[in-house]
């Protein structure tokens, strides 16, 4: 399929869905927006995984789903592969992205805007609010990597880690 | 395979015949019959019988046409009356006996050569003896031979009296007999083959015959080649004559035609089966099908044609069966077409015979239905008469009749029209249903076995099928019921709905209303089938008896259902068969829809509280959801909702009915709705305000739903959180909603809530002050106050936790109860109350090293009670002390207990830090080995000098936050060294400030030289010093022990002599004393360091000998130049013995020097001079 | 000619099913669709040992009933597609590319955002393309 849309738009769509869904739809439910972000990137990872394993060979165990995740998958979504994965060979996965694309415009006003309360709060509060918005921008690719995951017949969960900025590793454990 | 006769279904074995001897058949024929291959034997007891052998002589070679393709008996005969090979037995005695005897012997061998002459059969000569060594007469041998006509090696000795030599016998016997029979069958075989390839006959039907002769000669050899291939040829030749024939009326041609093929075909498939070849004997099969199944003949007689496809079907599956061992190992390699595993599993083919014999059925059906509308004609009648003596001709797949004529039977060929009739007559005596049924379970069974759960299924289904078309309708709904699980758990909503089609019409027929109403119910609810082509508008009983799915059968359904329910149908009226149940009245009918009932999409019950916890007697929003996926409109007359605290419980109806509602529930609580009617996939949410009655859990259980006078729904409640989805619509695409408004809700919501017990009236009170002391008895005052409630039956539970959750006892410890393993003990509870008699005696106390319960007495409204908890720290930690209340509000039985609870975090602190100090009296040292050379293992363990004095300095340091006050202090000493001062040794009350610090100086004697040796313990004697000084503090001891230490004997004492001060300028002596106290001559060597302050007369290095247990003296004068304190000559002394250096340390080697004589008394306070050191030895004071 | 062709969900569940035949058989045809998932689950529990076709999705002749043949395709995703036919004579060439042209329509029609996963398929125009790609089978050979 050769339909593409520009990259920008991509991110403008992802950056917009996350604020109606956390300042405008349930701000004062962020587990429902949480939760509500992370169904729409189970679908997409559901249907973007149909068609991205169309032309291949079905998968014999869990491994070979979770490199065809970290490879093929990541780079027609990202343009690059996943640069690390480590595994407890117990059902754990993380997936380590040193640059992952949809954070690499993402970064947080050190001198908060509404100064007239802050300066009482002290910086690491600022950062835990900034992670807290980072998080919530997080869920879609977490409800990517499910979608496609339990589509190819690996239920599990999948949660986000984000501890220096641009990288970003996901852990993905299987459900027994 | 049981209908064909026995030499069909197994290959043919050579015969021969034992005449004469009786006694021996037995013996041989069972020997014959192990042989490999085996040989049946013909036995004959004495020359008379041998007619057997002489049936009447064949027709060979007429003219006219056969009047078959086979002889029925011809391999029969073949098999059990004509032997290849006769052995005509003698004994020894009558041959070589009296002429008479020989006579006979000849005799017996003419006639039987008369017989076997003209069928060219073998004949074999055996000699009957009793012993081995009897001297045969060559003569006699010779004549019989003569007479037999026959070979040399065919006339044998037979021997019987010793086993091993009948044994012999026996094998020779065999060898030759299998050697001729061999000859024979194929010296047979050949003459026929030679008719067949010289053209010699004039009839396809006798080029058949032919070929299976050959093909039978060749089996009877076990040449299985030769047999396949002219078995084969017959039934290609066979294929050939269905058009050509015209020698029978066509329907009996066809008959006879297949009747042949089958049994050619039959033999083909057996020998490829037994020779491996399954593939080929699949691909064969379908051939042998395939060409013959278009044949079906009249329409008529269809049903013949069905049964015979039917029969092959089910002999091929038996072959295969049978077969299957050797298929298992050999399949793999052989099969060269794409054969699947799938087409040789003999339940396929099964399961095919049965669908095939259902067409039999069918067809017969129709012809049977035929013949009745028009069998009122005279012409049957008169045919049914005589079909009595149909019987089936001496050709294979012929029939004839037999008439009685002049004491003779006549065989005559039927007409067309007879054997229909014949047909039609023998198959009404069979009953295809249960035939049918039992080939579909052989299938069912063979599938199950297999795993193939779908397939099985299926054939679960037809059989149930079969059943209700015979009638047999608990079976068929038994049957039926099995299988709707599997369609619905994978949501095949077609196959289901026709399942439950059949279900539905056997419990009408089977007079069970409840079922019959559940069946509707689930078909009405089932999804609709959205593909439009997927049923065509044409059916024609595919559906079974529910028709297709679509809207309107859904409809029709449920309205059929509610109209039975309301009595304005009555569908059980037409069953004769149920006449106990009167058919026109309804019993009430109550159905339950659990979590896995397939009802749920009839009736979907959600409940959610809006709350998670609600306090008791406070409303609280309930909402109750009802969905239903029905095609049309529920009305719903009342809803019951039923809790697990019965006060809860409500009901629901209509406006309309309020009376029919007041009368049957009084106590219950009813609230009236205009309109209760469910729309399809709509919820019907109602929102009710609950006030709980107890506390701990309400839930809701479930929901009763009346649907006129006589139906009734009980529906188990539902959480939206964990609410599974329906099982066959969660595939379909429909409108989902919530069941409750809120999203949230539907998300979380949970049909129980927690109540809260009520808030307490009553004040629990923890008064305590600072941290905790270790060591002492640490109170904590509690007091509860009641301020609204009376309390009943109180009970107080004390709780010690360590915050670090690590346990109050040390692990480390072994002894789980000793005292001092525990790091916080509660020590005691004490009831600080008026009355204590009164109190003590129906308290409960329970109190453990960390956890205590007692109870708390009757309190009246604003009265209060307090206690004393003790608790008493062994080591410093920090613990959080937890205290609850429980009581009861009232004395009355429904009271709840309620719960108040308090805690507080409490340090332990070490109270004093105790440490000590060893040192040598002052500008005194002593060489101590251990000290120049430390062992490798040494634990830092002091080393004191052996009957020297050492001194040891104590303190204490206050480390708590509040202030101290010392009581006494006393050294506690072991018996090897002395201590002075010994015994208590008062601190005055000396109060200690937080950080403050207390010394004590002690000077020890070692007695003996050990390497350790325990010093003693210290007991320090302290209180808190409390502000108002009116009370005592309660007096703690806390005890140190110091460590042990390592005594020996030192070789070399320096000690250095010098005046406290001295005044600028006036010169002073130092004196440097050396004490041998070895009995050895020590070599010591000394240097002196000049200092700037003072002028120093003496030699600056040299060496000197000390005799033993003498002292040797270097003496120096010093002339003071500068004030103040001043660092004397260091003066170093080396023992060359020990190569041990020995230097007093810098602040033993100093001296104060003053401008002038100073004119005041050196005595005051603070100056404590111990009295066995001199003053120039020592000067210690207390800071 | 094709009568049938069916997509199966993961749970056995059927989520398309089409056919496309004029008799009243379609009663039929379900039964042949639900008893070939016996098949795929011998077929995928116990491949066979021969290497290349391991994992293949293209499962190959599932079994051939009397009248019909049955063939049958497994993604990825474990959703089967199967399709049955009465072509005696079917080139497995043709075949794989008929299941390679309905995979492609089947990815169009799930990747349709208003389309559930799981769900079954109600659209028109995956209706219309498997009607196209029925219709093309056998007689095209490199599509």
């Amino acid at each position: 399929m050769g339909r593409e849309v520009a990259e920008s738009c991509v991110d403008s769509v992802v950056i917009e869905m996350v604020s109606a869904y956390c300042s405008r739809l349930y701000s004062t439910h962020p587990e429902i927006a949480a939760r509500r972000i992370e169904a729409i990137g189970f679908q997409v990872g559901h249907q973007l995984s149909e068609r991205y394993t169309m032309e291949r060979p079905r998968f014999s165990d869990h491994l070979e789903a979770i490199k065809f995740i970290c490879k093929d998958f990541w780079s027609e979504l990202f343009k690059k592969q996943v640069d690390n994965l480590k595994t407890n060979h117990r059902g754990t996965f993380v997936l380590q992205d040193n640059r992952f694309r949809w954070l690499t415009r993402v970064s947080y006003d050190p001198t908060p805007a509404n100064s007239d309360v802050s300066p009482a709060s002290d910086p690491s509060q600022v950062v835990d609010k900034a992670a807290q918005a980072t998080s919530m921008h997080l869920y879609f690719p977490c409800g990517i990597i499910r979608g496609a995951l339990t589509n190819l017949g690996i239920p599990c969960a999948v949660s986000a880690d984000i501890s220096n900025l641009p990288a970003c590793s996901f852990v993905v454990r299987i459900k027994v | 395979m049981e209908d064909y006769a026995e030499e069909i279904r197994t290959p043919p074995v050579a015969l021969v015949a034992v005449v004469g001897v009786p006694a021996l058949h037995q013996t041989i024929s069972a020997a014959l019959h192990v042989e490999q291959p085996p040989i049946n034997t013909l036995a004959l007891p004495d020359f008379s019988r041998i007619s057997i052998m002489t049936s009447k002589q064949k027709e060979t070679l007429d003219s006219s046409p056969p009047g078959g393709i086979m002889k029925r008996d011809w391999l029969a005969k073949h098999r059990t009356k004509i032997p290849a090979v006769v052995a005509a037995l003698f004994n020894y005695d009558h041959v070589c006996g009296d002429p008479a005897q020989w006579l006979q012997v000849c005799t017996d061998l003419e006639n039987l050569k008369a017989v076997i002459r003209g069928r060219n059969i073998k004949l074999v000569v055996v000699l009957v003896q009793s012993t081995v060594n009897v001297d045969t007469s060559e003569d006699r041998l010779i004549a019989l031979r003569k007479r037999a006509e026959i070979d040399a090696k065919y006339l044998l000795v037979f021997v019987q009296s010793d086993p091993s030599e009948l044994k012999l016998s026996l094998n020779r016997l065999a060898t030759v007999f299998a050697e001729l029979s061999h000859a024979y069958y194929r010296e047979e075989g050949r003459k026929i083959r030679t008719r067949i390839e010289k053209k010699i006959f004039n009839s396809i039907e006798l080029y058949v015959r032919y070929c299976f002769k050959v093909a039978v000669y060749a089996e009877f050899r076990r040449d299985w080649a030769e047999a396949l291939k002219f078995y084969e040829e017959g039934y290609n030749a066979l294929r050939e004559m269905v058009g050509t024939s015209t020698r029978l009326p066509p329907t009996q041609r066809l008959v006879e035609i297949k009747a042949v093929a089958e049994q050619l075909h039959f033999k083909v498939s057996t020998l490829l089966l037994h020779g491996g070849k399954v593939s080929e004997a699949i691909s064969w099969f379908w051939k042998h099908v395939g060409s013959y199944k278009k044949l079906t003949g009249l329409s008529n007689v269809a049903f013949l044609h069905w049964e015979w496809v039917s029969r092959q079907f089910l002999v091929f599956a038996e072959l295969l069966e049978t077969s299957s061992t050797t298929i298992q190992s050999t399949t793999s390699p052989l099969s060269k077409k794409p054969l699947t595993e799938w087409e040789v599993q003999p339940a396929y083919f099964y399961q095919l015979a049965a669908k095939y014999l259902r067409e039999k059925k069918h067809c017969l059906d129709q012809t049977l239905s035929l013949s009745e509308s028009s069998g009122e004609s005279g012409g049957t009648k008169a045919g049914e008469s005589s079909l009595e003596s149909v019987v089936p001709s001496v050709y294979v797949g012929q029939f004839s009749c037999i008439l009685e004529q002049e004491e003779a039977f006549i065989m005559q060929p039927l007409t067309d029209e007879e054997y229909v009739l014949y047909a039609i007559a023998e198959g009404k005596r069979f009953q295809e249903s249960y035939e049918i049924i039992a080939l579909l379970k052989k299938s069912f069974d063979l599938y199950s076995n297999a795993g193939a759960l779908r397939v099985a299924s299926y054939c679960s289904g037809q059989m149930a099928r079969e059943y209700y078309v015979a009638g047999d309708f608990s079976k068929a709904k038994h049957l039926f019921d099995g299988i709707t699980d599997l369609y619905r758990k994978e949501g095949w909503v077609t196959l289901l709905w026709e399942v439950l089609g059949y279900l539905r019409e056997c419990s009408r027929k089977l007079g069970s209303q409840r079922d019959f109403i559940e069946y509707s119910l689930e078909m009405a609810a089932l999804p609709t089938v959205s593909n439009s082509g997927m049923i065509t508008t044409d059916h024609k009983g595919e559906c079974g008896p529910a028709g297709p799915t679509s809207q309107q059968q859904k409809e029709k359904i449920q309205r059929e259902a509610f109209g039975f329910l309301s009595g304005e149908l009555q569908l059980f009226l037409n069953e004769g068969t149920n006449s106990s149940i009167d058919s026109t009245e309804i019993q009430p009918i109550e159905l339950e829809i659990d979590l896995v009932s397939p009802l749920r999409a009839a009736l979907l019950v959600s409940v959610a509280f809006h709350d998670q916890v609600v306090k008791p007697g406070v409303p609280t929003l309930f909402t109750l959801s009802l969905l239903s996926q029905l095609p049309l409109p529920v009305e719903i007359d009342q809803l019951e909702v039923q809790f697990n605290q019965a006060i809860c419980n409500f009901t629901i109806c209509k406006l309309e009915h309020p009376s029919s509602v007041a009368d049957s529930s009084g106590p219950l609580q009813t609230e009236t709705i205009p309109n209760l009617t469910l729309v399809t996939n709509k919820w019907l949410r109602l929102t009710y305000t609950i006030i709980a009655g107890q506390s701990g859990k309400l839930e809701c259980l479930t929901v009763i739903c009346k649907i006129g006078t006589n139906f009734k729904i009980c529906s188990r409640a539902e959480s939206p959180a964990s609410m599974e989805e329906l099982p066959v619509w969660k595939f379909e695409d429909r409108v989902e909603s919530f069941p409750t408004k809120d999203a949230s809700l539907s998300f979380s919501g949970q049909r129980f809530i927690q109540v809260e017990e009520p808030d307490p009236q009553v004040d629990l009170l923890l008064d305590s002050s600072g941290p905790a002391l270790v060591g002492e008895d640490f109170v904590v005052p509690v007091s509860i106050i009641s301020k609204g409630n009376a309390v009943h039956s109180g009970e107080l539970k004390i709780n010690l936790v360590d915050i670090r959750g690590g346990g109050l006892v040390s692990p480390r410890d072994m002894e789980p109860f000793s005292p001092d393993s525990l790091h916080v003990e509660l020590l005691r509870v004490s009831v600080s109350n008026e009355n204590e008699s009164e109190t003590g005696l129906d308290s409960i106390k329970n109190i453990q090293q960390s956890f205590g319960l007692l109870s708390v007495p009757f309190l009246d409204i604003e009265e209060s009670w307090s206690c004393k908890l003790e608790i008493r720290w062994h080591r410093p930690k920090v613990v959080m002390l937890y205290v609850s209340l429980g009581y009861l509000p009232s004395n009355e039985a429904t009271a709840q207990k309620v719960h108040v609870h308090k805690s507080m975090q409490i340090e332990g602190k070490t109270p004093l830090l105790i440490s000590h100090h060893f040192m040598m009296p002052f500008r005194q040292d002593s060489l101590l080995l251990s000290k120049i050379k430390p062992a490798t293992d040494s634990e830092e363990r002091e080393t004191l000098a052996l009957d020297e004095i050492s001194i040891l300095a104590i303190s204490a340091r206050n480390s708590s936050e509040v202030p101290l006050r010392l009581i006494s202090m006393s050294l506690e000493a072991e018996e090897e060294v002395v201590v002075k001062p010994s015994g208590e040794v008062s601190a005055e009350l000396a109060m200690l400030v937080p950080g403050e610090g207390f010394k004590w100086v002690f000077s020890v004697i070692p007695q003996s030289a050990a390497p350790s040796i325990g010093v003693g313990t210290v007991s320090l004697k302290w209180s808190r010093d409390l502000p108002n000084s009116g009370e005592i503090a309660p007096r703690i001891t806390t005890k140190y022990k110091i460590p042990v230490v390592k005594v020996e004997r030192p070789p070399l004492m320096v000690s250095l002599e010098c005046p406290p001060h001295t005044v600028l300028g006036v010169p002073f002596t130092l004196c440097l004393k050396i004490q041998n106290q070895t009995p050895l001559l020590q070599e010591i060597s000394y240097s002196v360091m000049d200092a700037q302050s003072f002028v120093l007369s003496g030699p600056h290095n040299g060496s000197i000998d000390i005799l033993p247990k003498s002292e040797g003296i270097l003496c120096y004068k010093l002339v003071p130049l500068m004030c103040g304190q001043q660092q004397l000559p260091r003066v170093t002394v080396t023992s060359s013995r020990y190569a041990a250096r020995l230097q007093l340390s810098i602040a033993a080697s100093a001296v104060f020097v003053f401008p002038s004589q100073p004119y005041f008394e050196m005595d005051g306070k603070g100056i404590k001079r111990l009295p066995a050191t001199s003053d120039t030895q020592a000067t210690l004071s207390v800071t | 000619m094709i009568v049938c062709v069916a997509v199966v969900g993961h749970q056995n569940n059927p989520l398309y099913l089409q056919s496309f035949t004029e008799a009243d058989d379609a009663l039929k045809l379900h039964h042949i669709v639900h008893c070939s998932l016996d098949v795929i689950d011998e077929r995928v529990n116990n491949p066979k040992k021969t290497g290349p076709t391991l994992n293949e999705t293209f499962l190959g002749l599932l079994y051939p009933t009397e009248n019909y043949k049955v063939y049958g395709y497994l993604t990825n995703t474990k959703v089967k597609f199967i399709m049955v036919t009465t072509d005696l004579d079917v080139r497995d060439v043709d075949v794989r590319n008929f299941f390679r042209r309905f995979h492609s329509a089947y990815v169009d029609a799930v990747s349709n955002p208003f389309h559930v996963p799981g769900k079954k398929i109600t659209s028109n125009t995956f209706a219309q393309s498997v009607r196209a790609i029925v219709k093309s089978f056998g007689s095209s050979t490199a599509v």
